[in-house]
């Protein structure tokens, strides 16, 4: 039963990955290979010598930030370092897993994703029990895209290549912390009844942005901005798209296959 | 019939429990991997969907 309630999650996650593929194809990805043209060229930076602020900027993250996790999972990869790191040359996709190709890797990559996410909502609801059924779905789609989308886009909106931003390690963690605050926030008002649980759910859902997520010092970009805020939108529209997707299919698998009906 | 018999019954509190608690920790751990790990052939290969979701990335 434990297993069967795990793969019906897993099942909507991947369905919803497979959804959000398509949906990504309509706005988000021509928007990022549109701000990828930009991408390369130095920006106008007067008090940095030209062209060494982007490629140490841009490519941070696979050189100085290695965390455990990242060079645990870099060395059961099947790809060499050598192979791994060509991207540094300046070819994002030059360490694309198993050699796929783009659009492989993104398919790849939102089912994971799709099961990932779908996972920790099946989770929260069996931890809190609250089951997920057709008829609420739908709503707890909209809370986890909250959690885990708009609510962090607050401090951290989500970015084109090539945009500026503060240190990756401080921003993931601003992130991570600031998705789990808010989930623990937004059960604590929506689904307790004392009046002072949800105070301090809201206070929990405003600390991480009271606190403040980081900036950077230097927020000069090549990348259009009118690129960003379409960006941003689309990002959104479409992760909303997928959590209804993600609330309404676990529903239904639910509903379906492991509830008795 | 033995499988309908046995999925009418629900979860017990600790059966919940656990599911529940392997079902956040594998979450996890596939959200982390292709959302946040600092490999660089995950990061390439995750790269459109790390935008597309608004993950800290770059």
């Amino acid at each position: 039963m434990i297993v069967k309630t795990l793969l019906a999650a897993i099942v909507a996650g991947l369905i919803s990955g497979v959804f959000m593929t398509a949906a990504q194809e309509l706005r988000v990805t021509p928007l990022i290979l549109h701000a990828e043209e930009f991408e390369g060229e130095a920006p106008a930076a007067p008090n940095q010598p030209s062209g060494q602020q982007p490629a140490a900027t841009d490519h941070q993250h696979s050189l100085n930030d290695a965390s455990p996790f990242g060079t645990m999972l870099a060395t059961l990869s099947p790809i060499t370092p050598a192979y791994a790191h060509e991207h540094e040359g300046g070819h994002e996709e030059g360490g694309v897993m198993f050699g796929m190709s783009r659009f492989s890797g993104t398919l790849l990559a939102n089912l994971v994703t799709g099961a990932g996410f779908s996972l920790l909502l099946a989770g929260v609801s069996l931890v809190i029990g609250y089951p997920i059924t057709l008829q609420n779905g739908a709503l707890w789609g909209a809370f986890g895209w909250l959690a885990v989308h708009l609510l962090p886009a607050i401090g951290l909106p989500p970015e084109l290549p090539g945009f500026p931003a503060a240190e990756l390690g401080d921003r993931q963690t601003w992130w991570a912390a600031t998705v789990l605050l808010s989930a623990v926030g937004l059960y604590l008002v929506a689904l307790r009844r004392e009046v002072i649980a949800k105070i301090s759910g809201l206070a929990l859902i405003a600390a991480p942005h009271a606190y403040g997520a980081p900036q950077p010092l230097d927020i000069s970009s090549n990348v259009p901005a009118v690129l960003g805020a379409e960006f941003a939108v689309a990002a959104l529209a479409t992760t909303l798209a997928f959590w209804l997707v993600l609330g309404v299919v676990s529903g239904f698998i639910n509903e379906r296959f492991v509830k008795p009906g | 019939m033995a499988t309908s018999t046995v999925s009418s019954i629900p979860l017990s509190l600790s059966d919940r429990l656990t599911a529940g608690f392997v079902a956040l920790m594998i979450g996890a751990f596939l959200v982390f991997g292709a959302g946040l790990a600092n490999s660089a052939v995950l990061h390439d290969t995750a790269h459109d969907t790390r935008h597309a979701y608004g993950f800290p990335c770059h």
